[in-house]
């Protein structure tokens, strides 16, 4: 055991008190992994225990089997055998018989487990640098690496015994034993902080009154810096040494954001007290517990920092709306997950709006649609309320998935951030049929009902008001707002998948009326049908008109009368949407219509996405006058297909209007570079956006130099930074970035000078960068000539000279957040792949070490996975995937199989000599047991094994062995159950009759029908083991007894932690040594 | 006698010597004298009964009586001033010669000795004229209250301020441009510095010199510099913010002074002080609170 080694251990006890609400309580089953149990007690008697977690293999005795359908069932076969919800865990403790007559009468039993966790995997994350000194100095730390997802349901039994469902709630004791130098912060109240007799450790109690689950519980343990905050001194925030002037900074802003959830919910925050926590290597950005969330520490910032700011603040305010729903209140069970992510998701899009203005608002509305959409139509519907009828495989209400989403463990990652962005967007749908104000009231009562629950004392079945329900949501909405929102309940979350609609119209002159045609599509994958209102605006010479119109089942034509007749002669104002009236150059228009621009859905009230077909001079329209962002946006979006110099004249015309949001003007930007591109041989006067860019960033006396940066106004700073990244992406007649742009980004390099600015420039400096990244264009190589110094391009060199500098730069004066860094890594991975240097992944191989910081390793770690899709480097492949099994920190491990996903070797259609038996085997292996530790991890191997070889069994395997006997036979017959290519959605079905149909046929079959035995076996493990135990229950009756115990038992969960730090406790002698001395400390 | 004429003159002559160039009238005169001198020593060796002797020798007593002399005249010249005069009488460079240890009653026997040689005196070169020192300027006349004996002004140059650096460039284009091209290559020279010291990474495998990047060290604590302004950040920080605060307030900022008093109530380690108990709302926080010691049992 190395020095190391000895530091990652904790050693615990845990106290649950049970209220038997039922009788023949014979068994308690609880969730635990990692952990190893020394000893159990009930009431003072020693209780037997049976522990098998069937997780950390999910296929058992080395099958051959590789297709994932097969995998994806057993592992939710294997999931579902220990889900707390079911009444099912991985810890079986046997009620001593001597006590089945007091749970008979309902009397209380205590369960004692002592335990302990060794180097824990998941679960509790240590971070303790590398350096000399004591752990404090070091800046060592522990916490509870929950993400979001898994803080649902899972990764608490990774560290301590429980039931690890939201719907158990009970009240907490909590003591932390801890070295003196450190600080242990938990959920709940700090009681006191005692010495321990040594005066060597300190021991943290900490109470919470509010049932909470055990998915809500947490704990972070460092040598933190403790701030109380100026503005509420019952909120501390908690973060590693040295970082306290930024603790500072960032944390100036919570208490608006607390003032304002408590306005708008009318309701104090639920907990006396509340705790943030920024600890390095977080497995997720924000993660909320009851009374504490914890943070990545890469959020906090100094007052310097322009862009981190709003991102930081957006992170807050996602961790405190998550404080009143999904911790106070949390879910029934797993399918009413969508109504907690919702809401918090909701009031979350409520304090943007509030600060940082409705245009933002309503950018984000729409970012996070087109998100939905575009992940729904690629890769299948979303499904936010999924009823799972029976057990059976038929039942499966999402087929189209390579992975079940029966259990949050089971989900890919990104399904389940899709699945947050798709509730909040529903709920924004309910507020726009019922109106914020019922909205709120709804929010209100839900929160009014779970403080009367919290405050009952041990009263268990009122705490029931604490877990939210789809149902009891839905009935509160009825009762509030006396609306029924059945329909849209059962279009949006009952159901998966988006609207398509295809639009486009005719002005009939005659009737002078507009006949707009609807089509959509709800045939492809993802996609749905949708019937009810839509609304329609209109803008025409005499105003904007709204129409709803009624979407039914064959009706495409809808025929709107219009208001103005067409009168361009007329000079007169042009009243728009908002009641402003505008002057406008009406030359552009069609002489015979009065039509200005025609939007479909502008509220974004449906979950589509449209594709409407209007003239050029109509966006251009749109783009100028209308006042919405999200038009304005759709506008810029379409005139990409209209290269002209109308288009030309209002993107500029945009981008110099200072009223205009900012956001607009930036994709302006880019669009503008498009254009023109598409019309660079008509192409007059300098380079699109330069003379622009001069004229507002550049000195007066010489149009060369750029003014020193005064970044004080960030509308402009941001246009700032976007203009030199979508001029690089301008081509001339020979496709190259023309010369005079680059010379002019050169100079914006040079001549940028910071000094009297009041914020850093690291972002825009790191922007400059990529501008130059997207300067380059593909080297003109003969004959595969090797790439040397010497017949470098000479603007090559010139930007290689830049990058060089800047990335040496960073060496001795660092840049917030290594963004610098950053931007060098890809732009050398760009200067590499378009042939100007060699390539060569040894120096992505040095940044994307432990000990970079994190985003500068994800940038390099991005780079060698496109080097080996480039390269088809096997070597490369290896390597990373090594790291996705041994690097320490677990955000890294996850983010390296993303981004192979996104960049994949190779694909399930593609050939690639990388695609071989091994890769397939060391895969397989690694989703099998190799990620038992972490369900986030597990789930993005399966989407990599997805994603490289189907569904089905990867073709580069060879046949099973009978195979070949028939193949002399009949060949086709044989190749076809196994190699069968993709079939998509319809694969899965496919499988099971082709199946059935040859098992009789082929020995080949029966590999795989054992297989599917087992699973059933792994379904059915606690019932299997419980027959072993003396005293059977009924078997009919037992699920429904386990069930029934576990949503009406009444817990008071006291856990006692000490982390040991100085010495290893060793298993045999530790149970007579540590654990008594802990208990005995506490009069319970 | 010589000595007395040599005062002075001494070391002028050993800098004329060292150098070379003797076209002058100046060091004509010095060069003459210098030749009496080596006259004198080759007399007194002859005197002594040396037939030849090398010309090193020569010049190396040469040299020592130069510096004998010059010695004397030094001291005479400070004993001379020291009383307040100009120019050296005899008893200054009697008291000279005692001073450094010569006996000066032996001075008139050893003066009218018999085989004492005779040189012929040296060749009459006029003392050369030193040049007027530059006149810049016209020297300003007394004013009516300093009597005319009073020594004269000196030139003006020496007591006017005389800017001679020249108009700075104040052409915005020039300064920036300077500005831009002196920390571009200071920021090339210290990164090539650097990489020069220390371990390097290419990105040609060819040539590791043309493009060297600083090899990539992993830290053990990554975020803190990643997230710490750097001190060159702080400082300039805190510069705008002296200089440039007040026309920088603008309104987006008026809840930040407000968080920054705030802030500066609290000590840096968030402990509350004392004094701060006076006022109403004490802060109350557990994290806050004295670690308590350990309960003492009653059981020995």
């Amino acid at each position: 055991m190395s020095n190391e080694d000895l530091y990652h251990k904790v050693v615990g006890y845990v106290e649950l008190t049970i209220f038997p609400t039922v009788v023949n309580l014979n068994r308690i089953k609880l969730n635990s992994k990692q952990c190893r149990i020394y000893r159990v007690r009930v009431n003072d008697l020693e209780a037997p225990f049976l522990y098998n977690d069937p997780t950390l293999e999910v296929c058992h005795h080395e099958s051959k089997q590789r297709n994932l359908n097969y995998f994806s069932s057993a592992y939710t076969a294997a999931v579902s055998a220990v889900d707390p919800d079911a009444g099912h865990g991985e810890l079986v403790i046997k009620v001593p018989s001597e006590l089945w007559k007091q749970g008979d009468d309902l009397k209380v039993l205590k369960v004692y487990i002592e335990f302990s966790l060794d180097q824990p995997k998941g679960g509790l994350h240590f971070v303790v640098p590398d350096v000399e000194g004591s752990m404090a100095e070091r800046g060592a730390h522990v916490f509870g690496s929950c993400d979001e997802k898994m803080k649902i349901f899972s990764c608490h039994r990774f560290w301590f015994p429980c039931v690890d469902s939201y719907s158990e709630l009970c009240t907490w004791k909590l003591e932390f034993t801890v070295d003196a130098s450190m600080v242990a912060v938990s959920c709940g109240d700090l009681v006191e902080t005692i010495y321990t007799h040594d005066m060597r450790k300190k021991t943290f109690h900490y109470i919470l009154p509010i049932p909470t689950a055990a998915p809500n519980i947490s704990l972070a343990v460092g040598p933190f810096e403790i701030l109380v905050d100026p503005y509420m001194h019952e909120v501390t925030h908690f973060c590693l040494p040295q970082l306290l002037p930024l603790l500072k900074h960032s944390m100036s802003f919570l208490h608006e954001i607390f003032e304002f959830y408590e306005e708008i919910l009318t309701c104090r925050y639920p907990y006396s007290c509340f705790k943030t926590v920024f600890v390095d290597e977080a497995y997720v950005q924000v993660s909320s517990y009851a009374s504490m969330s914890i943070f990545s520490t890469n959020l906090l910032h100094s007052a310097m920092i322009i862009d981190q700011t709003p991102q930081t603040r957006r992170c807050l305010a996602q961790a405190l709306a998550q404080q009143f729903f999904g911790c106070f209140i949390s879910r029934m069970s797993w399918a009413d997950e969508w109504v907690l992510k919702g809401i918090s998701g909701y009031i979350y899009g409520l304090y943007l709006k509030k600060t940082f203005g409705v245009n933002e608002y309503r950018h984000w509305i729409k970012q996070e649609l087109d998100k939905i959409v575009e992940y729904e139509l690629k890769m299948g519907g979303v499904l936010l309320h999924p009823t799972f009828s029976g057990g059976k495989e038929k039942d499966n209400p999402t087929p189209h998935l390579h992975f079940s989403i029966k259990h949050p463990h089971t989900l890919s990652w990104e399904y389940y951030k899709m699945f947050q962005c798709k509730a909040h967007l529903v709920m924004r749908l309910i507020e726009n049929r019922i109106s914020m104000e019922f909205m709120l009231q709804v929010f209100n009562k839900l929160l009014s009902l779970a403080s009367t629950a919290s405050s009952q004392k041990y009263q268990s079945h009122m705490w029931s008001q604490m877990l939210l329900s789809t149902h009891a949501f839905l009935k509160s909405i009825s009762n509030v707002s006396g609306k029924d929102i059945g329909p849209l309940i059962k279009q949006w979350v009952d159901q998966s998948g988006v609207v398509k609609f295809f639009g486009s119209f005719a002005f009939n002159r005659k009737r002078n009326v507009l006949e707009l045609e609807i089509r959509q599509d709800y045939t492809s994958s993802g996609t749905q049908k949708y019937v009810g209102p839509i609304k329609v605006t209109v803008q025409e010479l005499d105003g904007s008109f709204n129409h709803m119109l009624q979407i039914e089942e064959n009706s495409l034509k809808h025929d709107i009368p219009c208001h103005s007749k067409s009168r361009r002669n007329k000079k007169k104002k042009i009243p728009l949407m908002n009641g402003e009236e505008v002057d406008m150059d009406l030359s552009a228009m069609d002489a015979d219509s009065p039509l200005l621009w025609i939007r479909i859905d502008p509220d974004m009230s449906i979950l589509r996405k449209v594709e409407f077909e209007q003239a050029d001079f109509m966006w251009q329209y749109q783009l100028r006058y209308e006042r919405d962002v999200v038009a304005q946006e759709e506008a810029i979006s379409a005139l990409e297909k209209f290269p002209t110099p109308a288009s030309r004249l209002a993107l500029t015309d945009i981008l110099e209007q200072e009223q205009c949001f900012y956001k607009v003007r930036m994709q302006a930007c880019f669009c503008l570079a498009k254009i023109a591109n598409a019309m660079v041989s008509t192409w007059q006067g300098p380079p699109a956006m330069k003379s622009l860019f001069t004229r507002m960033f550049c000195c007066k006396s010489c149009p060369n130099i750029v003014k020193t940066n005064n970044f004080i106004n960030f509308q402009s700073y941001f246009l700032q930074k976007t203009m030199p990244v979508a001029m690089a992406l301008l081509r001339d007649v020979q496709n190259l970035c023309p010369k005079d742009v680059l010379n002019f980004i050169l100079d914006l390099i040079k001549y940028n000078d910071n000094r009297k600015n009041k914020f850093s420039d690291n972002y825009y400096r790191a922007d400059l960068i990529e501008a130059l990244t997207n300067s380059l264009t593909p080297a003109i190589s003969i004959n595969n000539e090797v790439r040397t110094v010497d017949n470098l391009n000479a603007d090559v060199r010139l930007i290689l000279e830049e990058i060089t500098r800047f990335l040496n730069m960073e060496k001795l004066l660092p840049s917030f957040r290594n963004t610098i860094t950053v931007s060098c890594l890809r732009a050398i991975r760009q200067l590499q792949k378009n042939g100007h240097i060699p390539s060569d992944p040894s120096l992505f191989k040095s940044y994307a070490q432990y000990g970079h910081f994190v985003d500068v390793r994800i940038a390099a770690l991005e780079a060698l996975v496109d080097y080996t899709r480039v390269e088809r480097s096997s070597g490369e492949l290896q390597w990373l995937l090594s790291m996705v099994q041994n690097d320490p920190v677990h955000y890294v491990r996850h983010k390296i199989l993303g981004l192979l996903c996104k960049n994949p070797p190779f694909t399930k259609t593609t050939d690639s000599a990388l695609c071989n038996e091994a890769l397939v085997d060391q895969l397989w292996k690694f989703m099998n047991s190799g990620a038992s530790h972490d369900w986030r991890l597990r789930c993005d191997a399966v989407n990599l094994y997805y994603m490289l070889f189907g569904l089905t069994r990867p073709s580069c395997l060879p046949l099973p062995e009978l195979g070949l006997v028939l193949n002399l036979k009949e060949k086709k017959a044989v190749l076809n159950p196994t190699i069968k290519p993709e079939l998509g959605v319809g694969a899965q079905n496919s499988i099971h009759p082709s199946c059935h149909g040859t098992k009789g046929d082929f020995n080949t079959m029966e590999d795989e029908d054992i297989d599917m035995e087992t699973v059933h076996d792994s379904q059915a493990f606690i019932h299997h083991h419980l027959n072993l135990l003396e005293r059977p229950s009924t078997p009919g009756k037992h699920t429904h007894t386990h069930t029934h115990t576990h949503t009406h038992t009444h817990y008071i969960h006291v856990l006692k932690t000490l982390l040991i730090q100085k010495k290893p406790a060793k298993p045999a002698s530790g149970r007579g040594t540590h654990l008594p001395q802990l208990v005995g400390g506490e009069g319970d | 006698v010589f000595s007395v004429h040599m005062v002075g003159e001494g070391s002028v002559s050993i800098c004329s010597i060292a150098g070379k160039a003797t076209s002058s009238p100046a060091e004509n005169y010095l060069l003459a004298r210098r030749r009496t001198l080596q006259v004198v020593v080759s007399a007194l060796l002859t005197e002594s009964g040396f037939e030849s002797a090398e010309k090193a020798a020569v010049e190396t007593l040469t040299e020592m009586l130069q510096s004998y002399i010059t010695e004397i005249g030094r001291c005479a010249k400070a004993y001379c001033e020291h009383t307040a005069r100009s120019v050296p009488t005899l008893s200054d460079t009697v008291v000279t010669l005692i001073e450094m240890g010569f006996n000066v009653d032996t001075l008139p026997i050893y003066a009218k000795r018999s085989q004492r040689m005779v040189i012929t005196a040296p060749p009459v070169t006029n003392a050369p004229v030193t040049p007027k020192a530059l006149s810049a300027g016209q020297k300003r006349t007394h004013p009516a209250h300093i009597p005319s004996h009073f020594p004269e002004f000196p030139d003006p140059h020496t007591y006017i301020k005389t800017p001679t650096f020249r108009e700075p460039v104040s052409d915005y284009q020039v300064v920036r441009e300077k500005a831009a091209t002196q920390r571009r290559d200071v920021e090339r020279a210290l990164t090539r510095f650097i990489a020069k010291t220390g371990e390097t990474q290419s990105l040609f495998k060819d040539d590791i010199t043309t493009f060297p990047l600083i090899a990539a060290r992993p830290s053990t604590i990554p975020y803190l510099s990643a997230l710490l302004p750097s001190e060159l950040e702080l400082q300039a920080l805190e510069e705008t913010d002296s200089s440039e605060q007040d026309d920088q307030t603008d309104g987006e900022n008026t809840d930040d002074p407000g968080a920054d008093k705030e802030n500066s109530m609290l000590p840096p380690s968030g402990v509350v002080p004392s004094t701060k108990a006076s006022e109403d709302n004490v802060i109350d926080n557990p994290y806050l609170r004295p670690v308590k010691k350990p309960k003492v049992r009653r059981k020995k």
